[in-house]
Order: structure tokens, then sequence, then C-alpha cells
């Protein structure tokens, strides 16, 4: 079965709006890095975060309370089901269903919450920041504000969660009677995120990523939003979407990437968005792309937004369909022009690419991939 | 790959049997322990020995015991590293692998709330209070909600894409849903389905500070509850294409029949008073069904025992059915969040295989304002052929299935 992409929402620390952050891209920028801090830690870390101003305008009584993890979720999801001119009535909210792509969560909240805990005790817990803590609040909070009565799902991963999350769409849409699934993944970043990343050894502390480099010196951690809304037609064909698997071990990685892609019928392929970031994952991409897809264009948007994580896989899909529909591709920053891929190392053509392939490796074990095809 | 629905465009329906099944949960490890204590009515609740709780209101949880559950050491892989929802669905999964060995999934679909939340707490915990952080790479590698899922097919050389549903407390029933849905559509032919959770201290409290658990005993639908009493445990099934199963020879112990999901949108932590999300949910199972109500046996209810719940959910429930016995054995094991529909779901199993009603402990006197058939303290044979199991969570979110006995 095939799916459309019928609208997308995006929102990132180059602002809110498909058009606006893939102009951006297309221009060479990179978002700005902001120095976050822990009263208790000792170390800076630099962090790509989303402008407030890509928040404006933003209002609903169930987002008061919310985290930014929801906040973000809630624009970029709407933008979408704008941009597909959906409407949401009694009628066929039943018929939408709602999937979320989440990785770390509400963290800032948790860390909140679980710090009155440690400091002072279970008794100074707090009952509203509680239920904002758990995985599925965003999801919650965007089904209560459209009305959404049907199917609604948070799935957790790592950076592949996105494409996990429209694998299950593709099977809600194949078994179910709907007309729309709303896709989103979102995250939210904080300190105690960078620090676990940073002992985790996936992390650098300052910019820039620079892709594929031999020396994976690591990550910066961004935020945001993703969100396409799946529909029977669209200008934009998801062809195939491969559920992957994982890897027991990070030098194992590749050989799953190697089977996606090859699965993915990759002779027919113009380009691919793949998920380099700095860190292991890039030698791992980098094998299987040579291996399997040596003639594609590469694209990696991470130097310039950052490693979203549960985001990460809807905004590749989004970069997949803009670089489709504009028969562009933006520069690959930061990359050594020695690397033996096709990288577009400055604003490139892409004339005539009806083909993507979106491959999507995370840190925590998890790949998956999907095939993208924009409509003659 | 998955396979298309049909090639013209009709829904494919196939029947979905459940082929093997593992558990571990406070009742016991495994399918005859666990029957055993349903069949006595045990109460599985005890005092919370993990971590201090003279600061909460409630005391007590369903456990599984670590002498036991850290016996294997997660078969050998990392094992003494792997934190304890892993090992929990090390155990499900080897009894499902003992009992098929020959079952490939080509798909695992997990429910989880928290994952390795209590990993998390000691890292946090550590940095705050500036201690030792040498193990702290262990615990973060450890610590997704990803991870038990993968470390227990790792265990099996069990290599299959990963769908973690984190639905709160609906997700081990969404769980099993989904893969059901995904096996009748014919899309897949084996799907491993379940879910866990391991007790951790942020989530205890936290529904301690919601004043949604109680010092007192777990009472569903009593007229004097007080609240719920947490859990853990998990808990796994192995769905096949009934036909499929047949054919290699298969024991089929039951077969999922119906699934719904609702979204009730009234508030995060709260169900619609009126039982509207709940009654959606069971209505669309048995649509998805296509049975009556009437042809519903048994209820293996949410049944937190918290006061909107449980008048939410009997409302619901009564409004569809006309006195069906209706327990829930979170009296007896706690409320394990994302685990509690796949542990559940089990129940349900052993119930329509073994026939009988698997009890409601702790029970005074309904609920003035509710109309049930409570299966009151004690299990009670009872013919059996159809059974319903209810799973609600925060974000008001829905879901349940229906499972029917296996008659040859």
């Amino acid at each position: 079965m095939s799916l459309a992409i019928a609208g997308m929402g995006w929102v990132t620390p180059l602002g809110r709006g498909v058009d606006s952050v893939w102009q951006q891209l297309l221009s060479g920028d990179e978002a700005s890095a902001t120095a976050i801090s822990e009263e208790f830690g000792h170390r800076h870390y630099s962090v790509f975060r989303v402008p407030e101003s890509a928040l404006t305008g933003l209002a609903h009584p169930r987002l008061r309370r919310a985290s930014l993890i929801s906040r973000f979720a809630a624009a970029a999801g709407l933008d979408a089901l704008h941009a597909a001119g959906v409407k949401l009535d009694p009628q066929n909210s039943e018929r939408t269903a709602l999937i979320f792509a989440i990785s770390n969560g509400g963290v800032i909240y948790t860390k909140r919450f679980y710090r009155d805990v440690v400091d002072e005790g279970a008794q100074s817990a707090s009952p509203l920041l509680f239920p904002e803590t758990v995985f599925n609040a965003p999801a919650g909070h965007l089904a209560a504000i459209l009305g959404v009565t049907g199917a609604t799902y948070t799935l957790v991963g790592d950076g592949a969660v996105g494409l996990a999350a429209i694998k299950m769409a593709e099977d809600l849409m194949a078994s179910e009677p709907l007309d729309h699934c709303l896709v989103v993944g979102t995250e939210e970043v904080d300190w105690l995120s960078c620090d676990a990343y940073r002992r985790w050894r996936l992390l650098r502390l300052a910019p820039p990523i620079e892709p594929f480099n031999e020396h994976q010196c690591g990550m910066i951690l961004s935020e945001g939003a993703g969100a396409i809304v799946l529909a029977r037609d669209g200008p934009f064909t998801i062809e195939c979407v491969h559920p992957g698997g994982h890897f027991a071990k990070r030098a194992e990685a590749w050989e799953i990437l190697k089977r996606i892609l090859r699965d993915l019928s990759p002779s027919e392929v113009d380009l691919v968005i793949a998920s380099a970031n700095g860190t292991f994952v890039d030698l791992a991409e980098y094998r299987a792309l040579k291996a399997i897809v040596s003639n594609a264009f590469v694209y990696t948007a991470k130097p310039a937004l950052g490693e979203s994580v549960g985001a990460a896989g809807l905004w590749q899909v989004i970069l997949a369909a803009q670089a489709l529909r504009s028969e562009e591709l933006p520069p690959v920053l930061h990359a050594d022009p020695a690397i033996a891929l096709r990288l577009p190392l400055s604003r490139t053509f892409v004339a005539g690419a009806r083909r993507a392939i979106v491959l999507s490796c995370g840190v925590n074990q998890q790949a998956a991939g999907l095939r993208l095809a924009i409509r003659p | 790959m998955a396979k298309p629905s049909s090639s013209n465009g009709k829904k494919a329906s196939a029947r979905v049997a459940v082929v093997a099944a593992g558990v571990v949960s406070p009742l016991g490890f495994g399918l005859a322990e666990t029957l055993e204590s349903l069949r006595k009515a045990r109460d599985c609740v005890s005092p919370v020995m993990r971590f201090s709780v003279a600061s909460c209101r409630s005391k007590t949880a369903g456990q599984v015991l670590d002498d036991r559950l850290l016996a294997g050491q997660g078969e050998g892989i990392r094992g003494h590293r792997l934190h304890r929802a892993s090992h929990m669905m090390i155990q499900a999964l080897k009894e499902v692998v003992t009992q098929e060995p020959q079952f490939k999934p080509e798909l695992a679909v997990i429910g989880t709330t928290s994952g390795g939340m209590s990993y998390g707490e000691h890292y946090y915990r550590s940095l705050r209070q500036a201690e030792e952080l040498r193990h702290a790479p262990t615990w973060i590698a450890n610590y997704p909600a990803q991870k038990p899922a993968i470390d227990a097919q790792e265990a099996f050389g069990i290599s299959a894409p990963c769908q973690v549903i984190a639905n709160a407390c609906a997700s081990g029933t969404n769980a099993i849903g989904h893969a059901f849905e995904c096996v009748r559509s014919g899309r897949y032919q084996r799907v491993l389905a379940g879910g866990y959770d391991a007790l951790a201290e942020m989530v205890f409290v936290g529904f301690d500070s919601l004043q949604a658990s109680t010092p007192e005993k777990c009472r569903p639908f009593d007229r004097h509850r007080t609240g719920m009493v947490l859990g853990e445990g998990a808990a796994i099934l192995a769905l096949e294409n009934f036909e499929l199963a047949r054919k290699r020879g298969a024991p089929v112990l039951a077969e999922i029949i119906g699934y719904g999901i609702s979204t009730d949108n009234f508030h995060i932590t709260q169900p619609e008073p009126s039982g509207v999300g709940a009654r959606q949910a069971m209505e669309r199972a048995l649509q998805s069904a296509d049975i009556s109500a009437g042809e519903v046996d048994y209820i293996n209810a949410h049944g937190t025992a918290t006061v909107f719940n449980d008048a939410a959910e009997g409302r619901a429930i009564s409004t569809i059915f006309d006195g069906v016995p209706v327990s829930s054995t979170k009296s007896m094991m706690g409320h394990s969040l994302g685990a509690a529909g796949a542990v559940e779901a089990i129940v349900c199993l052993l119930a329509l295989q073994h026939q009988f009603l698997p009890p409601n402990i702790n029970f005074q006197a309904l609920d003035d304002r509710l109309e049930l058939n409570v299966v009151a303290n004690e299990a009670r044979p009872a013919l059996l052929r159809v059974a319903l199991s209810n799973s609600f969570g925060f974000g008001g979110t829905n879901a349940s299935i229906l499972m029917r006995k296996f008659e040859a």
C-alpha cells in the first residue's frame, strides 16, 4: 500500500514553517547555538533551541501549562493539517488517527518533578507536573485541541522512531477506515539530555557537527517538531516504509542500513536524506551508502539543525519532500570535501529528481528507512 | 517486509491465534503460577522495599521478587547491567520461546510507560547529590524505553522491528490490539505483542501526589474504595495468522477477535465522567469482532479502584452489558501500568482456557451508583467463551480487546 503526504508542518531552531526553514537551509544558514548550564553541573553544553517567535500565536487552554515538547508538537501538527486543508469536525475526527514519535520526552518537567522529590521529599512532588512527564502527554494535548476521538498512539524510540511511526500509520491506514493520519515527531532539549549523551560519548561541547568525519566528534542536540498528514492522495507518495530493525553493536549498524537500502530499490533513487550527526552513525551510513547507492546525492541537515532525536525522522521526510518539490538540495555544512560520497557542498540543483530515500539510524540500536516519490 | 492487505482494496480479515504466552508479575513467574494465584485469590501486594516511601500516603505495591528475577542474569547477555524491566521481558519471552521455539515474528509491538526509569533516577540523583557516577554510562544506555524489548529479543536470537507504544496505562492493550490488527489485515503473519513496566520511585511518587494511590487495600468498584496500588511485570503473547498456525500444528491457546480504541479528550488524568471514552472503546471492540454485547461472558476491567475511573468505567460497562461478571485483578497484583493490559490479557487467556472467573479481591460492598456483577473475593467456575479486557490511561486514551476460547 502506498501513502501520500498531504501536508507538512515544521518547527525547528531555524524557525517555524516549511518554506521558511527550507529557504534558510538552501541559503546555507545554520541554527545559532545556545549555551545551557545547570546549577549542579559544572559543564556548559551547546544546543540549538527553537526561537520563542516560532510559537507566537499558539494559544489554547490545553497548552497553558503544557511543556515545550507539547507546544512544538501542537504548532507543527496544526500547520500540517492547515497545509493539507484538513479541518477536523465531529464527523471526521473518528476517521483521523494521531501518531506521535518521541525519544527523550518531556525531560524538562520530568527533571523538575524529580528534583523536588530528591531535594525535599515525596511530599513536595507536584501533581500538576507529574501528568506532563508521561510520554503521551503531547499526544493527549494535541488530540484534545483537535478533537480526535479515534486512535491516538505515542511511539518511543531513538532517532529512527519517526519512521517507525510512519510505518505504524501505514499499517493503521491499511487495516482501519481512516481518511488521515497525522504523524508528529517532537523533542525538547535540556541540560540533562546533553549530559547523558556526553557521558555516552555521543555529544560534542560546541558546534559544528561534522558529518561523515572519521573522527566522529559528536553531535549537538536540538529541539522542535515535524508533522506530516498522511492521506490516500497528495503531492508526495511514500512508496515503501522499511521497518528496519535493531543492531546489537554499533559496529553492526551498517549491515542493517545496507539491507534497508537494498530493499528500498536504490537504483531508482536520486537522493538520500541521511541521519549522519557526527557520531558512529556516520560511519555506518557511509559504509552502507558506498556499498548500495554510491551514485545518489546524500544530504544531512544535522549540521544546520542539530540532532532532534524523536523529531529527526519527520524532519528528514520533510527535507526529502522539499528536495523533490524544489529539485534542489541545500549544502551539507561542515563536510570535508574529500569524503567519498556525493554530498552537495553548495546549493545544488537535482533536476528531474523523482525519488528519495530517507535513512534513519538511531543511537540506541534502531534503524529504519522509507522511499518517497513526487507525483508526476 | 509487510504484505499489502489485499489486491482489490477490500480489507482482508484473517483470524488471529494466540499460540504462546509468557508472563511475570506479582502473581508469579509463568502461566502456571499465575493461574494458581488467580484461583486462590492471592493478595500479592506487599510493602515497597525498593525505595523509601516514608513520605508517601501509599506504602505498598505488587512487586516481582528480585531473587528469582535476577537469578538467571538475563541469560548471559551483559545481564548484570540490564534494567529489571529487561529481566522481566526476558523471563516473559523465555516462556513464549519455550512453548513455541519455531515462532519467528515479523514485528514486535510492546507497551510501556516508563522504560528504565529507575536508572534515570539513579543518574539524576547521583548528579544532584554529587555522588559517584561511574555507572552512569550503564544507566543511560539501559534507560531508553525500547531497550528491554530489544534485550529480550537479543537473548533469544530474535530480530524483529520493534514498535514501543507509550499510551500510558492503556499501552499494553494498545500493543496487543495493534498487533492483532496487523495480523488480521494480512499484512503480517506473526507478531509478538505485550507490555512491561518496573516499579520506579518517580512514578510511585507521582501517583501518590495525585492522591490516586491508596494507603489501604485496593478495592475496585467497592463503595469504600480509596485508590490504586501500583504494580510491575511483563507479559508477551505470540500472535499468528490462525490458518498458518493450524497448518503448522501450533497450539492455539485462544483467539483475539476484536479491538477498540478511543480518545476522550476530557482531562489529562481523569476520564470523562459519563464513561463515554470507555464505552466507545468497548463498543468499537464489539464492532471489530462483529459480536453482540450478550456474547461476552467475562470482563477484566481496568478497575484501578480510583473514585473517578471505577465510576466512569462502571457506568460504561452497565450501559453496554447486562450483568456480565466483572473483576479487576489489579486488586491482587496492583496496577502495572504499561504491562497491565498485557498481564490482564493473560488473565483472560487463563480464564478462557480453564473456565473460571478471576476474582476481584478486597471487595466489601458495591458502589451504590454502579450496577455491576462483581466477581467478589473468590474465583468461580464458569462457562466462558468470550472475554473482554479494558485498559484506560492518562491523556484520555482507552483500549479494549476481545478474546475467544479456542474450540477445535
